[in-house]
């Protein structure tokens, strides 16, 4: 951006986030002098772009996080989330509530998927904004760096999720063990609840996908039939919980990362403290959009049958207290 | 022998440190840009004798100014077998006892403020003999080859910093000017264990200064620039100081293998854009091409985007980690665009 252009994004933040403008005022990036740190980060279009995002955050998905506290307020450190929806919206969510709620504000930095980069002005804004495509070496230099760093284990497969299988996590990746150990960074395994039905993905139109170098191309009840706002989200409720840390670097040497056995059985452990946090998310939340249609289900008449979806809305219904986390601080702004 | 300063050992101080060798280096492509800088710099450094520079053409006035037993000019084609041989056993050549050889020739399209077609044989084959006949020679013992970051390939999926061992551009479509130096750079890697010569090949990225033909000089030089609507990649622009200084070290350094080396300014290509004052469009990336083949047929630009059409929508940083640990390079000078106006 060019001076005057950034001094309109710090006025437009200013006027749209008056709250968060002065903690963000604090924010430093490594600027290699021309106000962008060495992998495109500018803070005025980190701030703009949160200034605008906030309200999708507050008033659309309605985010309510806990536990952000378990995120270290400093140094190198590993976000690792259940991706879903379609469009990584969950993880712009999670980077405004990191954002938003950590006592010293934080830019995380996210792995992008590869196609993003051919993409005009989504590359260019991933890359103001902080975020980065999933090479290896952008995230150890990240780390080496004390940088907070987000990287969803399902990739695209997560997103790429038809609707029956929501909230059943691909196995994970395991590169991001590698780098936690290396560069002795804690793993706060993190859970999202409600980005799997801001899409609900139907099937894949896997020729478009190839023609168009996507990693699919899905059609939702309302895409491609409603045109561009078929492309809207659901106004699903949002749900992020942190876990605690887990610091395997401090058991385990850097060599471990040449033994794949090791590896693989550490990755297990955090996909299934993740695994574990969705189940109780899911028992916990009153329903999709933040409310129980169970009422309405029973005036038009319930179906018949089990299976994964009759689960799920087992699972919800019997939500029927005060929505509690325990050993957690509640966050996160909705209307009420 | 008179003793001065005689130590208990009996051998004065002085004695005892071995004398440190001068270089005495040949620069091939001497009245490049670089390449007359070069020789400048290492006409006043203390630690080279004598330098043979050799390029096509008269000498040049600049060089009017060095002694003739300190610098000397020989007009020759070095790309060609037969003119190398020729050199290497000429009387200035055997007295001079090169020990160092920086090999800067190289054809590209704009020569000499002509457009002249890519020279592929010439090029790496002269490469390679000039590399086999210093290796043969047995007395040279460092041989440092200006390569280029446009030897990478470049992805959107790329690690924004390469190092070393990244990918180089294999794709036999790429343009003739990118092959070559990919060629080139290649015959220097095979031969880095020929167990006789230090073989350094230093990829510098965009150099940046006034009369220097590269790319990103063109680009900026241009009334007009083009951008890709869309895209705003990071470049690192390097000053001609960094360049010589790198070129120095490695000349100097025991070390060999390949070095990245890049300047002191990394930004996205739009602020240079406006330090530079240039008037920028963007445009849709398809219409880019066409659109520059038309300036240069009118000779509004030098650019030529064919030839790297990626670097205008993907960033290419390089990760200068072994330079600074091996050469102890770091980039001292900024680059400044002459502001026309306030």
């Amino acid at each position: 951006m060019r001076r005057k252009s950034r001094e309109r994004a710090r006025w437009l933040c200013q006027k749209l986030a008056p709250e968060d403008y002065a903690r963000f005022c604090d924010l430093k990036i490594n600027d290699l002098g021309f106000g962008y740190d060495p992998f495109g980060l500018e803070i005025e279009s980190a701030m703009l772009a949160y200034s605008l995002a906030q309200y999708m955050y507050k008033y659309w998905f309605r985010v309510e996080s806990f536990g952000v506290e378990h995120i270290p307020e400093e140094g190198p450190a590993l976000v690792i989330p259940n991706h879903s929806g379609v469009l990584p919206i969950d993880g712009f969510m999670i980077a405004i509530d990191i954002a938003k709620n950590m006592r010293k504000p934080r830019i995380m930095r996210a792995a992008v998927d590869n196609f993003a980069g051919f993409l005009p002005f989504i590359n260019t804004l991933f890359y103001r904004c902080g975020q980065l495509v999933g090479a290896r070496r952008n995230f150890e230099e990240l780390l080496r760096r004390g940088e907070l760093v987000a990287i969803f284990p399902e990739g695209a497969k997560g997103t790429g999720k038809s609707y029956k299988q929501r909230y059943k996590l691909r196995p994970f990746n395991v590169g991001f063990m590698e780098l936690s150990l290396l560069f002795k960074a804690p793993i706060v395994p993190t859970a999202v609840i409600g980005a799997e039905e801001q899409y609900p993905y139907m099937i894949n139109v896997k020729p478009l996908a190839k023609a168009l170098r996507f990693p699919y191309f899905p059609v939702t009840p309302f895409f491609p039939l409603l045109g561009p706002i078929g492309m809207l989200p659901l106004p699903t409720k949002y749900y992020i919980y942190y876990g605690e840390p887990f610091h395997f670097y401090r058991e385990y040497p850097p060599e471990t990362v040449h033994n794949p056995d090791t590896i693989r059985m550490l990755v297990g452990k955090v996909q299934g403290r993740v695994e574990e946090m969705i189940e109780e998310g899911l028992r916990r939340r009153k329903g999709i959009f933040g409310f129980s249609l169970l009422p309405f289900r029973r005036l038009l008449g319930a179906g018949k049958g089990g299976g994964p979806r009759e689960e799920v809305k087992q699972l919800e219904a019997k939500s029927t207290s005060e929505h509690h986390h325990p050993n957690a601080r509640r966050h996160g702004s909705h209307t009420v | 022998m008179s003793k001065k300063n005689a130590s208990p050992s009996g051998a004065s101080a002085s004695e005892k440190r071995p004398k440190k060798q001068k270089k005495n280096v040949l620069i091939t492509g001497v009245t490049g840009t670089v390449g007359s800088r070069l020789a400048e710099a290492l006409y006043y450094d203390k630690n080279v004798g004598v330098i043979i520079g050799v390029a096509l053409g008269a000498k040049p006035y600049y060089f009017n100014q060095f002694d003739e037993r300190r610098f000397i000019y020989k007009n020759m084609n070095i790309l060609k077998s037969r003119e190398i041989t020729n050199l290497f056993v000429s009387s200035d050549f055997v007295e001079a006892e090169i020990n160092t050889v920086v090999h800067l020739a190289f054809f590209n399209r704009v020569s000499g403020g002509r457009e002249i077609e890519s020279h592929h044989t010439l090029n790496v084959e002269g490469t390679k003999n000039l590399l086999d006949k210093c290796i043969e020679n047995g007395k040279i013992t460092k041989f440092v080859f200006k390569s280029s970051d446009v030897v990478y390939k470049i992805r959107p999926h790329n690690p924004i910093y390469l190092d070393e061992n990244a990918d180089l551009n294999f794709d036999p479509r790429v343009d003739p000017w990118i092959k070559d130096r990919v060629d080139a750079d290649m015959i220097c890697r095979s031969k880095m264990d020929n167990g006789r010569m230090n073989i350094v090949i230093l990829r510098m990225s965009n150099i940046i200064g006034r009369m220097v033909s590269s790319q990103m000089n063109a680009y900026f030089d241009s009334p007009v620039t083009f951008r890709a609507m869309g895209f705003n990649p990071l470049i690192n622009l390097i000053h001609m100081e960094d360049v010589i200084q790198a070129i120095q070290l490695a000349i100097h350094k025991n070390v060999r293998g390949v070095f990245n080396i890049a300047g002191a300014d990394t930004a996205p290509i739009s602020t240079f854009g406006e330090l530079n004052q240039s008037r920028m469009i963007s445009l849709p990336a398809p219409l880019l091409g066409p659109l520059n083949t038309a300036l240069r047929k009118l000779g509004l630009t030098k650019y030529y985007y064919s030839v790297d059409a990626d670097r205008l929508k993907y960033s290419l940083l390089l990760d200068t980690t072994r330079a600074q640990k091996e050469l102890g390079f770091r980039p001292r000078s900024h680059v400044y665009f002459e502001k026309t106006s306030e």
